[in-house]
């Protein structure tokens, strides 16, 4: 394998291990806006990575650029909709889970 | 007319006034103007109480303003009333507001239904239009109000000048060039796109005058920024992965609020999505300079007030002499959360 090649699969690695961790924070969290931190970040990366290794990837000039404003958008709309979703929350009057809560409950 | 809270009740308000009173200028016949708020809750229900009490404030607000467009020569033949209707039955579709409203119409001999443009009781589903075609069913005229929306007109449109015209031309034919093959005939067809592009877009494309000097430095200095983002956001990935994967999974959630010393829509714009990029704190609600920050770990919290992000923001948009202001700790914010992050593990959250 060449290194671009060793780099591509590394890249889409770290992304799959990141979106995984997403998956894992928001089965394992407690409640909705500590999922959001989950669904936003760890996400965002993972797309980010992935996304940037179809651009290593593709190789072709205008593909690889596509991608490029795709990782950009990325960056833009997941962190907006995280807080739609998290404001949406508080409109609601959720109340946030403190540690406290766990040991009440446990 | 229907009253609900909105951004244009107030400027509905004065119109349906102005209307009712030169009609019982013009006439000798009595006039009367009836202002009802449509509570969609039954009074026994338990939201009812503070609807109706929202509702009131409400009523108790357009009474003022009834005395400010009235004046003191009100015509004689002009009646006002205000008054709450629908609170025996539970309204969901406009269907069920029309049928209010018109029943109300009906028992009142009222011949013209006011619209607010913003007339949205029901929440966040647009229902102006369902409830304007609900509304003519019945024997009566029908008008929405033509009030401008205050504050999001003045904030959208404004005149366009020739730079932005220019900028946003320039910025649209390159983009669409960018994604072009470069053919004679893709030259062509990116100045017609961009030009429809201008022509819809200019006016509410950018908040300020776009300059040729203050530009190019705030995308060089975003330049500079992006690096520092991505970094951050790697190193914090790495944390949250570390405290998601970790068996006990320490974490200690807060909602913080953080007074920001940015300004301008582009700046708290950034600085709320790096913050919410940042792993560990998420941007609940911003209004103005206030954030609304709801935090996952205790450390999260240290480098918000640390103020790392925010001063990197105000270097992009206001340059290097902006950064030197006060991290948010030094401004004295965020002093309860400190002496909890300091202890290592999650501790009991004493605050609420």
């Amino acid at each position: 394998m060449t290194p671009m090649e060793w780099a591509i699969v590394a890249l889409a690695l770290v992304g799959a291990f990141f979106g995984g961790v997403a998956a894992i924070g928001i089965v394992r969290l407690p409640d909705v806006y500590t999922r959001a931190h989950a669904a936003s970040k760890s996400d965002t990366l993972g797309a980010v990575l992935t996304i940037g290794a179809a651009a290593l990837a593709i190789q072709t000039d205008l593909s690889t650029i596509k991608a490029v404003f795709l990782l950009v958008f990325m960056f833009l709309t997941n962190p907006t909709a995280a807080h739609a979703i998290a404001r949406a929350a508080q409109d609601q009057g959720i109340e946030p889970w403190t540690a406290g809560d766990e040991e009440g409950e446990s | 007319m229907p009253v609900a809270d909105s951004v244009t009740v107030r400027n509905t308000v004065a119109y349906a006034v102005e209307q009712a009173e030169s009609a019982a200028r013009e006439g000798q016949q009595q006039v009367s103007l009836h202002l009802v708020a449509v509570a969609s809750t039954r009074s026994v229900d338990p939201d009812a109480q503070s609807e109706l009490g929202q509702a009131k404030d409400l009523l108790d607000r357009i009474e003022v303003w009834l005395d400010e467009d009235l004046g003191a020569e009100r015509p004689s033949n002009l009646d006002v009333e205000t008054g709450v209707i629908g609170a025996d039955r539970y309204l969901f579709s406009p269907g069920n507001y029309a049928d209010v409203i018109l029943a109300y119409a009906e028992e009142h001999g009222i011949e013209r239904v006011i619209l607010d443009p913003e007339f949205n009781p029901g929440g966040t589903t647009p229902m102006l239009r369902p409830l304007e075609v609900e509304l003519v069913r019945g024997d009566i005229e029908v008008e929405t109000a033509p009030v401008e929306r205050p504050a999001r007109s003045t904030a959208l449109a404004r005149a366009a000048t020739l730079p932005k015209y220019l900028t946003v031309f320039g910025a649209s034919y390159l983009f669409y060039l960018l994604l072009s093959s470069y053919k004679p005939l893709d030259f062509f067809t990116g100045a017609i796109t961009a030009t429809i592009v201008t022509a819809l877009l200019a006016p509410i494309a950018f908040s300020r005058q776009p300059s040729l000097t203050r530009i190019p430095k705030q995308l060089a200095r975003m330049a500079i920024y992006v690096p520092y983002l991505l970094k951050e956001i790697a190193v914090a990935n790495l944390q949250i992965a570390y405290v998601v994967l970790h068996p006990s999974l320490p974490i200690d959630p807060e909602m913080v609020d953080l007074e920001a010393a940015v300004w301008g829509d582009a700046a708290v714009t950034t600085l709320a999505n790096s913050i919410t990029l940042t792993p560990g704190t998420l941007t609940v609600s911003v209004s103005e300079q206030a954030f609304d920050i709801h935090s996952l770990t205790g450390s999260a919290r240290e480098d918000l007030f640390g103020g790392g992000l925010e001063r990197a923001v105000r270097f992009v948009f206001y340059g290097r002499e902006a950064a030197a202001i006060p991290s948010p700790r030094e401004r004295g914010q965020g002093e309860d959360s400190d002496t909890e992050s300091e202890v290592g593990e999650p501790e009991v959250a004493d605050d609420d």
